[in-house]
């Protein structure tokens, strides 16, 4: 909102600096964006907040500045000297909506000159970014600026039977704007019309037609007021926003409708000549009952813990409008009498008060935010992280440590991502159909994105290929973030926390260019497995399993240890990398962290030392290639060998010298007995009769 | 019994000895001077072909002067043998032989000695050389990853709450419209619910503008008193650009106690941005208008780069507009089963990827959900 200073002199004499008045008016709630500098005036860019209509004018800005410098408000009085004859002998009105439209007044000005507005208005008007049109449009202008009423000036031999009905379009109905546009209208647009047809946009912009004109004798000045819902409604449809429907959306001032068209028609007669009808045809049917709020003095220290004499707040109401009536309303609580309270009748121009803490806002803000103390609240409270949030914290360093970088991406995703990716257990719906299954946008900002995220790969996936694209092939990033899928039409979406990796190319060393190693399977298998150990989880198992967007005998599904399924690790398949012209292996991980989160976390318990040294043997078996480690150590672990302490793996070839068919698997095992060192040739038993059961169960053979 | 020699008989078999040390000692007697000599380097030439190096030439000399030192005094040398025919000298001549033997032995002994010493040294010194590193080379440093800057500043703004005595809480993401807006005393004409503003499902739910829809699930589930901040996701339908995202972090807060004024909200505010900025950092509060606040608040804090002199970052101000606050609405508190008249709070809200533009000096927010890793690796 663009304010004139010397305007505003002119209705406070301020002895206020623009500077120092861009100071004072900031810290009573109104910051001033910037001050532009004119020949013999100072623009001020006010900030006005959306609950404050009353000072989106002059009138209203200057009633802030009188309180601030206890100045008395000099309100243009208006009178209009030359009146004749009766509205009503010339036009009628009628409202038809009258939940639309509470008010509506009409004054007729006969015989104006149409004509350029004097150079004072022009001016005047152009300081705060208005173009001139001609007198009696300027002076509606004008008006609006000067006391925040929007005014509307008919051609009124252009209005159908000299007629004004406010009423709901009708289906089918088209109107010409004032800024050349035809409008199609529909009965939740309320219109002016005239006999015949609507003249106008109600609130919001006036029809070509009925436009002032060169040729224009007669005018019927408009002074309403309009629903604010209505004509936000409206506007939005149809895509405007103009200087009248800013200021009826968020709520004008029904009691000033009378006072800005006199000074309205009192302008258009002193500078367009004519002569005005006595009276308005002014018809509010039922007047807005006037609000008041019951106020006690106390609370403005018990809620801003200011110090404000009584008499101080008196002032700073009253300035701004507020009238204290002697007798309580009925609905006053008890004992609040006894506290010193007292009602006051809010202003028609502050549709923002409702309650007792308006009132305290409205002290607190003159008296000064700048004057309340600054202190900590007593401390008698311990604070505390969720135990999940310290999990998170381990996660995230433990990756870090582990060489991931930490992406973050929208939490929207394309919805050709649609069959593209297996969901985590948690997500897995019934439906068949992605667009009831997944969560969708109505109104989504990127026309891409359309879908919330039900998986974090495809982000993850696109941040690999704009890292390719700028020349990083070693990549590995992690996510920590919401998936979402819908289980039942009309209920609220499902929630997982979701953890991803992403890693390809290599693992690189601080300062050298050449990657140790090149990244595959089990250096994602490893790092996922400690990040989890690093929050005191897990541990985790691995099972061959398809997964839709992973490359076949290369993919896992995760389970807890208890068989809760988790998510799936593998390589990228080629039909996915395809469309991302990868060219080198990427490997990818999704989990279930709210699942995991969930989980029990092992318990760290003391064990003793062993008394006696333990004795190994290595063994290596020629076995089938669909065999699996897991199952070769789950049948250790169940042979119950006597003194059997444990088995790890030494290592795994497949190659030449090898059948096709066939892997090489070396490993070892221990033996410990808990109150002896255990003989060699007891060892020797014990890992024959081991070896004798394995090749059995497995069709192995020694190797 | 054998018969007795005397002296004259045993000293030709003395000099004997010592004739031989004398023949093969010349090729060890340039050992005996100092290793960084000349003529040190230029005795090791008769201990190899020429082209091998002197590393080599002075092993191989060591080898062969340990051998000498055993052909010339150990177990099975000619003066051990001597010396068990000691005991065959005439008793008058045994004193006189010994002292000839035990001067023998040492004037061998002794400078061989000095040689292996000098030579040990001598390839010590080479292998030193050799082995010495450039130690300004790389050390075998796994590259670590980095956190992303959000991350760090939201951490950084838990753990001054936390200390402040605030519990962390999290809720959805997408919610009703009763807790996105209806509960936080946005009436439902306001334009914030418009959908230009707020993003809605096909099912008609928000996904939240702002994380004081935790606020309100915390106090229906904790009641009063109470204190949290509740940092999260949010999203507004902006169009990225320099200065915008569709979806944000922001950080909540919320203080609801008996006898909670604006004094506590300023100080709290101030204290965290002391702590967040410096101990110089000055904060200062305009009246404002939200809808979940009454009276509301912005907070602006005197610039960290110019200290309130005007620059590039504050625009000349001095000031820095960060968040909004207020004493929480009588309907919000009530809406969630806190008494007004009995409890009054606080809360404010800033947004964490504003704070990540200000501190690191980010001049286009959209980098922070490109994940471009040349971005990333710049953090901690």
């Amino acid at each position: 909102m663009l304010i004139s200073y010397n305007w505003l002199r002119e209705l406070t004499g301020t002895v206020l600096t623009p500077l120092e008045l861009r100071e004072r008016l900031t810290m009573v709630g109104l910051a001033i964006d910037a001050i532009d500098e004119l020949e013999g005036d100072s623009i001020l860019d006010v900030e006005v907040p959306s609950n404050r209509p009353d000072c989106l004018s002059h009138i209203g800005i200057a009633r802030e500045v009188s309180v601030i410098e206890k100045s008395k408000l000099q309100i243009p009085t208006s009178k209009v000297t030359k009146t004749e004859g009766r509205a009503a002998d010339h036009a009628q009105v009628e409202i038809h909506a009258p939940d639309l439209c509470p008010r509506y007044a009409a004054r007729i000005v006969r015989g104006v000159k149409i004509a350029p507005s004097p150079d004072w208005l022009v001016k005047r008007l152009a300081e705060i970014g208005q173009r001139a049109i001609n007198n009696v449009a300027d002076i509606t202008n004008y008006v609006l600026h000067e006391l925040g009423q929007p005014l509307h000036a008919f051609d009124l031999a252009r209005l159908t039977d000299h007629q004004i009905v406010v009423r709901r379009a009708r289906a089918g109905e088209k109107l010409q704007t004032l800024d050349d546009v035809e409008r199609k209208l529909d009965p939740d647009v309320l219109v002016i019309a005239d006999a015949t047809r609507p003249v106008a946009l109600a609130g919001i912009m006036g029809g070509l037609e009925s436009e002032i004109s060169q040729t224009t004798t007669d005018v019927l000045v408009e002074s309403a007021y309009f629903n604010p819902d209505s004509v936000r409604g409206t506007a939005r449809k149809l895509g405007m926003d103009t200087e009248a429907s800013r200021r009826f959306e968020r709520g004008a001032d029904c009691a000033n409708v009378l006072q800005a068209q006199t000074r309205c028609v009192e302008l258009i007669c002193e500078i367009a000549g004519g002569v005005a009808t006595d009276d308005a045809i002014d018809i509010y049917p039922q007047p807005l009952p006037a609000r008041s709020v019951e106020f006690r003095p106390a609370r403005v220290e018990s809620l801003t813990s200011l110090r404000v004499e009584p008499g101080e707040m008196q002032r700073i109401l009253a300035a701004l409008g507020f009238v204290e009536t002697p007798s309580a309303s009925p609905t006053v609580r008890e004992g609040s009498q006894a506290a010193g309270a007292s009602t006051f009748v809010v202003p028609s121009w502050r549709s923002d008060v409702g309650l007792e803490e308006d009132l305290i806002e409205e002290i607190a803000r003159h008296a000064g935010f700048d004057k309340i103390d600054s202190e900590l609240p007593p401390s008698n409270m311990a604070g505390e992280y969720q135990p999940v949030e310290i999990k998170r914290r381990d996660l995230r360093r433990a990756l870090r440590s582990l060489g991931f970088d930490e992406a973050i991406n929208f939490s929207f995703i394309d919805n050709a991502h649609d069959e593209q990716f297996a969901l985590l257990p948690g997500l897995t719906t019934v439906s068949e159909s992605a667009a009831e299954r997944l969560v969708t946008l109505q109104n989504p900002i990127l026309d891409e994105a359309t879908r919330m995220r039900p998986t974090l790969l495809p982000g993850l996936l696109q941040a690999v290929r704009h890292n390719l694209n700028y020349g990083t092939r070693d990549i590995s990033l992690f996510e920590l973030g919401r998936v979402f899928a819908t289980f039942k039409q009309g209920e609220l979406p499902v929630e997982r926390e979701a953890l991803a990796l992403v890693a390809t190319g290599g693992a690189l060393t601080e300062g050298r260019v050449q990657a140790e190693r090149e990244f595959d399977f089990f250096q994602l298998k490893g790092a996922l497995e400690a990040a989890v150990d690093a929050m005191g989880l897990g541990p985790l198992t691995f099972s061959s399993a398809a997964i839709a967007h992973l490359r076949p005998g290369q993919s896992a599904a995760i389970f807890l240890d208890d068989e809760t399924p988790l998510g799936s690790i593998g390589r990228l398949s080629e039909s996915l990398a395809q469309p991302y012209k990868f060219r080198q292996p990427v490997y990818l991980a999704e989990i279930d962290l709210s699942s995991l989160l969930e989980s029990r976390g092992r318990p760290l318990q003391y064990a003793p030392l062993p008394r006696y040294p333990a004795v190994v043997r290595d063994v290596t078996l020629l076995v089938g290639r669909d065999v699996t480690f897991a199952e070769l150590k789950q049948a250790i672990a169940a042979a119950e060998i006597a003194d059997y302490a444990g088995v790890v793996l030494v290592g795994v070839y497949e190659g030449s010298n090898i059948p096709e068919a066939k892997r090489s698997v070396t490993f070892r095992v221990e033996y410990r007995a808990p109150e002896r060192t255990l003989r060699d040739e007891e060892v020797e038993e014990r890992q024959r009769k081991l070896i004798d059961l394995l090749l059995r169960k497995f069709a192995a053979e020694l190797h | 019994m054998t018969a007795e020699i005397n002296f004259e008989d045993f000293k030709p078999r003395v000099d004997a000895i010592e004739e031989a040390f004398q023949q093969k000692w010349e090729r060890f007697r340039y050992f005996v001077l100092e290793p960084d000599r000349p003529e040190f380097a230029e005795g090791l030439n008769s201990f190899g072909p020429e082209g091998i190096s002197l590393l080599e030439k002075a092993k191989s000399a060591l080898t062969q002067a340990k051998e000498f030192q055993t052909e010339m005094l150990g177990r099975k040398s000619r003066l051990s043998a001597l010396r068990k025919e000691i005991r065959n000298v005439a008793a008058a001549d045994r004193g006189v032989a010994g002292q000839a033997m035990t001067r023998l032995e040492l004037q061998m002994s002794q400078p061989l000695e000095i040689v292996e010493t000098h030579l040990n040294h001598f390839i010590g010194t080479i292998l030193t050389r050799q082995e010495a590193l450039d130690v300004t080379l790389p050390g075998w440093r796994p590259r670590r990853g980095h956190l992303h800057p959000i991350t760090l500043v939201r951490e950084r703004i838990e753990d001054i709450f936390v200390s402040l005595g605030y519990a962390i809480e999290d809720g959805r993401e997408i919610e009703t419209d009763f807790y996105n807006f209806t509960a936080l005393n946005i009436p439902d004409n306001h334009p914030a619910r418009a959908s230009q503003d707020t993003f809605y499902t096909s099912d008609g739910f928000a996904l939240r503008s702002q994380t004081s829809t935790v606020q309100i699930h915390a106090m229906q589930r904790r009641g009063a008193p109470l204190r949290m901040i509740a940092p999260g996701r949010v999203f507004r339908r902006d169009t990225p650009d320099p200065t915008h995202n569709p979806m944000f972090f922001q950080v909540e807060g919320l203080c609801v106690d008996r006898g909670i004024t604006m004094a506590h909200l300023k100080g709290t505010v101030a204290e965290f941005l002391r702590r967040m900025f410096g101990a110089q950092t000055v904060t200062r509060f305009r009246p404002s208008y939200f809808p979940f606040t009454e009276p509301s608040a912005e907070f602006d804090f005197s610039c960290f780069k110019c200290g309130g002199s005007g620059c590039r970052i504050c625009k000349n101000s001095g000031w820095i507009e960060l968040g909004g606050s207020g004493m929480v609405h009588p309907n919000v508190l009530r809406g969630a089963g806190v008494d007004p008249e009995e409890f009054s709070g606080f809360a404010f809200g800033l947004g964490i990827d504003r704070m990540v533009a200000l501190m690191y000096g980010l001049d286009d927010i959209r980098l922070l959900f490109e994940n471009d890793v040349r971005f990333l690796r710049q953090f901690d």
